[in-house]
């Protein structure tokens, strides 16, 4: 660093003694209870290694919530994915219009997630929510939402695409923006078809903002908690309760703190392997070269 | 006001050494131009002298003082820089008064100091502007309303008219020139435009891929390049060379496509040895006892006419005042006074002294 | 596809572009007017088959949710906990947001990649340390262990954000102000700091945004005393059907601030939302 600058790292203390201390200490003492057999309510501890982590790799609930986590991710992803893009794209072509309908669109997103997790509820409540009492109307019989366990996880999984979807068309709506509209017009002259178009000049060129925003989303996807909790609070039974809630529910309700924090620590893992593998693989696909 | 030094600069950014042992010596009062192409070191040589980069090894003093190590406040230099670096969201006379202000400067002082500077750069209607209302020409003369107006020990000029359209950038170079007279204070002034280097400066820096070349006034890097890249930079257009030898008995260069080139008195060089010829296209001369040529391009530029000369295989370029009333495709019979004639060395690109 | 009947076809395309985003955005918010309606509607209109469109609007339960509720407390425990996260938050960001722009790049990598990666930690695995040291440290139900909890999710977010804005302020201003007579600080304070107003705005209200909306800490974290708008509302119902005209007053009353700073602020929202999203 050049010698008149170096006062600058300076400015790293404050933030970074916060982060210290309010972040790596606590994620430090999570790690440490984790190898602890602690029930808070009795306040005893003792030491017991990978116990914790034996226990849960080898107990089915652990698996269970683990395939629900994916199932909602991979779904309410690619449904946001799909919606958000297509949004965009429309967006992009409305041009005048836009941005009203993005204001619109965007609604859902920056409403607090517990309440519009409760918006929600009061739509797809058994009978006198919207959805059923529109469908009772026309004499046809919903099936039950919430209480159902198929139905509960597509509930979920369109609950956070509800809240969602928003976010992703603005940021793919920004890329768009970005573009370069000399380059679509040239493949437009060339008579190059709207698929075309899509395929071979708009995506590539808005390969950053997809990684990114797919990234973004599966990490807090992993860490969503205060919609299903609201919606389904992970009912019924175990049918929507992902690794988050189970966490939650070890943690907080049997106040198994040592358990609870190994779990955590094993979603650590999982994340952070996950976020390299989808990085690696969006990366190798289009830096490969144009095909 | 101050003298300058660079003793045995060196720079390296990671391990990649870019200024090789830069010595110069610059007079209290001087106006000094680094001038060279792209790449060549000269704005990494004005920052080490502003402190803005850190010299690798060597030293630099101002006023004789060691300065190598001081941060940049400390060194009491002023910079204009090629964006200007104008503070957006201060007037102009806030801008100008900004280095004031951080000395503790009293504001009445102050304001009279920077009416002074704006007086002398005509600032003074633009003093409550913001530098977003500015033109660009404007712009430029609050970035050296901002130099001058703390009367530092050496000001440091950045390629401060490279953003300028070219009209205004010859008026600035005037106008930067009279306040040099006025203030006299020692200037280091980078540029990679060698007009600019040779009407501005009392002395010229050329520097090529972090070397010295030459350092001299104008007219002797014009007259006496040290070497064929100093030859071929100063000048517009550019100096002819030639590669061939000395003929026999020294009364001709021959080139090494075959022409034979008389000349009137014989050079202190060897016959036989290899050499470049290096020929400003002022130097040539129309003349009927002459060796022959073939006009291939005529460029007249109102002023004088350029013409492209096709000599067995070479082309030279020449200017000539004179309308002669050439054609493209006439034959001609051109000359070459001998003491305008250089010739450098083909390998090390040294000039050879007869 | 000859040139000359594209034109046409472009306008029908976007014509039924346009029709068909209509009646998604419509679909999309009727969570949002039903909960609305929902407020204003006796129990008696809300219970119906099929559901009532017209009806005699109240705005009692409105009133009953702020007046009878203690929705205000709440709402200035929201404020409480939202303004010192985002006074803790910002200028510490903008520091080392800051210098981040302006060390070299390849220092400056490894501490963003960092701080990216610290952004997808698991709140949960947070959540814990923080419910178990509170308890120890009686801080549970205070306003500064859920503030720090907030400062530490939120810090990376916006170092990340105000390093964009930084890196947009030229270098040859930090430069002008050294040789002008400034420490670091004072160029920082003086010179930068001015110019970057605009992603403090930006960075305040996502910080602002996030405090007010979180959930997790807030609900593991404070008590009675300290409880937030979302812990409140969440706690307060949906499951009994009798108090929905009651929980939907509360939730329309939470969401309203938020929508009516967002339309305000709109132009600033979609440069924090993008924040990173081109540059990785």
């Amino acid at each position: 660093m050049v010698r008149w600058q170096r006062g600058l790292w300076l400015f790293f203390v404050p933030s970074f003694g916060l982060l210290a201390v309010v972040l790596l200490w606590p994620l430090g003492y999570a790690i440490y209870l984790s190898f602890f057999d602690y029930y808070l309510g009795s306040n005893v501890r003792s030491f017991i290694g990978l116990g914790n982590y034996v226990d849960l790799l080898t107990e089915q609930r652990l698996w269970r919530s683990m395939w629900t986590t994916i199932v909602i991710a991979f779904g309410s992803v690619g449904l946001e994915f799909v919606v958000g893009f297509a949004l965009a794209l429309a967006l992009y072509r409305l041009n005048s219009s836009a941005r009203v309908f993005s204001v619109l669109l965007f609604l859902p997103h920056i409403v607090t997630p517990v309440v519009a997790a409760l918006f929600l509820k009061w739509m797809l409540a058994a009978n006198w929510g919207f959805v059923d009492a529109t469908l009772l109307t026309f004499g046809i019989t919903p099936p039950d939402w919430l209480g159902d366990p198929f139905w509960a996880k597509i509930s979920v999984i369109l609950a956070d695409a509800w809240i969602f979807t928003p976010l992703i068309m603005m940021v793919l709506y920004a890329g768009l923006q970005g573009l370069d509209e000399s380059l679509i017009e040239a493949a437009q002259i060339d008579g190059a078809s709207n698929w075309r178009i899509l395929r071979h000049v708009i995506i590539p060129a808005l390969i950053p903002a997809i990684i990114f925003t797919i990234s973004v989303r599966l990490m807090d996807v992993f860490r969503f908690f205060d919609i299903i909790y609201v919606l389904t609070g992970g009912g019924p039974g175990t049918a929507t309760e992902t690794i988050t809630i189970y966490t939650y529910q070890l943690g907080f309700r049997m106040l198994q703190v040592g358990k609870a924090s190994a779990l955590g620590v094993i979603t650590l893992v999982i994340v952070a392997a996950l976020l390299l593998t989808i990085n690696r693989l969006l990366n190798s696909i289009y830096r490969g070269g144009d095909r | 006001m101050a003298p300058l030094a660079i003793r045995r600069a060196t720079k390296s950014f990671g391990g990649f050494e870019v200024l090789h042992g830069i010595d110069i010596d610059i007079e209290d009062g001087e106006f000094v131009v680094l001038v060279g192409p792209s790449g060549c070191g000269k704005s990494t040589l004005l920052r080490l002298i502003a402190g803005l980069e850190d010299i690798t090894t060597g030293e630099i003093l101002i006023d004789d003082k060691e300065v190598s190590r001081l941060h940049p406040k400390d060194r009491d230099i002023a910079m204009v820089f090629q964006s200007y670096a104008l503070y957006p969201h201060m007037s102009v006379a806030e801008n100008m008064g900004f280095s004031l202000r951080m000395r503790d400067v009293k504001p009445p002082e102050r304001d009279r100091k920077v009416q002074a500077a704006a007086e002398i750069l005509g600032l003074t209607p633009l003093l409550d502007r913001y530098p977003r209302q500015l033109s660009g020409g404007q712009r430029q003369r609050v970035a050296m309303g901002r130099a001058i107006v703390r009367d530092p020990k050496v000001f440091l000029f950045d390629e401060p008219l490279s953003n300028l359209d070219a009209k205004l950038r010859v008026q600035m170079r005037a106008e930067i020139r009279v306040l040099h007279k006025k203030l006299k204070t020692t200037i280091v002034y980078v540029t990679h435009d060698q007009i600019e280097a040779m009407t501005m400066a009392d002395k010229i820096v050329v520097l090529r891929d972090g070397h010295v070349e030459q350092i001299g006034s104008p007219l002797e890097l014009y007259d006496t390049p040290a070497n064929a890249f100093v030859g071929g930079f100063i000048g517009s257009p550019a100096m002819n060379m030639l590669n061939g030898r000395i003929g026999e008995g020294g009364r001709s260069f021959v080139t090494d496509n075959g022409a034979e080139l008389p000349l009137a008195a014989p050079p202190r060089i060897e016959p036989g040895r290899a050499t470049i010829m290096g020929l400003r296209p002022e130097d040539i001369e129309i003349d009927e006892a002459g060796f022959p040529a073939q006009v291939q391009l005529i460029e007249p530029t109102g002023a004088d006419i350029h013409v492209n000369l096709e000599v067995s295989g070479d082309v030279l370029t020449a200017v000539f005042h004179e309308r002669l009333g050439l054609s493209e495709g006439q034959s001609v019979r051109l000359s070459i006074p001998v003491d305008k004639v250089h010739f450098f060395d083909p390998d090390s690109g040294d000039r050879i002294v007869g | 596809m000859t040139v000359a009947d594209s034109p046409k076809r472009r306008q029908r395309e976007t014509y039924l572009i346009f029709i068909a985003l209509c009646i998604f955005t419509f679909i999309n918010l009727m969570p949002l007017i039903w909960a609305v309606l929902t407020s204003l509607k006796d129990p008696r209109d809300a219970f119906t088959i099929p559901p009532t469109i017209i009806f005699e609007p109240t705005l009692e339960y409105h009133r009953q949710v702020w007046f009878e509720n203690d929705f205000f407390r709440y709402l200035k425990n929201s404020l409480i906990v939202s303004a010192g996260t985002v006074f803790i938050s910002v200028p510490f960001g903008c520091l080392a947001a800051y210098a981040l722009s302006r060390i070299p790049r390849r220092s400056a990598g490894p501490i963003l990649s960092a701080l990216f990666t610290i952004r997808m930690f698991p709140h949960m695995l947070l959540a814990i340390p923080f419910f178990v040291m509170g308890t120890f440290l009686n801080l549970i139900d205070s306003y500064v262990l859920l503030i720090l909890a907030l400062v530490a999710i939120n810090q990376p977010f916006t170092i990340w954000l105000m390093h964009g804005f930084f890196l947009e302020i030229p270098r040859d201003l930090d430069e002008a102000a050294a040789i002008d007579g400034c420490t670091s600080w004072q160029a920082f304070r003086i010179v930068i700091l001015p110019l970057a107003r605009p992603g403090m705005t930006v960075a305040a209200l996502f910080s602002l945004l996030l405090s007010y909306n979180e959930f997790l800490f807030a609900l593991v974290l404070t008590g009675t005393d300290t409880k937030t708008l979302p812990v409140a509302i969440a706690s307060f119902g949906g499951e009994d059907i009798s108090a929905w005209s009651l929980s939907a007053a509360g939730a329309i009353g939470i969401m309203l601030p938020i929508v009516i700073v967002m339309l305000v602020l709109q132009r600033h929202l979609v440069r924090g939302l993008t924040a990173g999203a081109v540059k990785g």
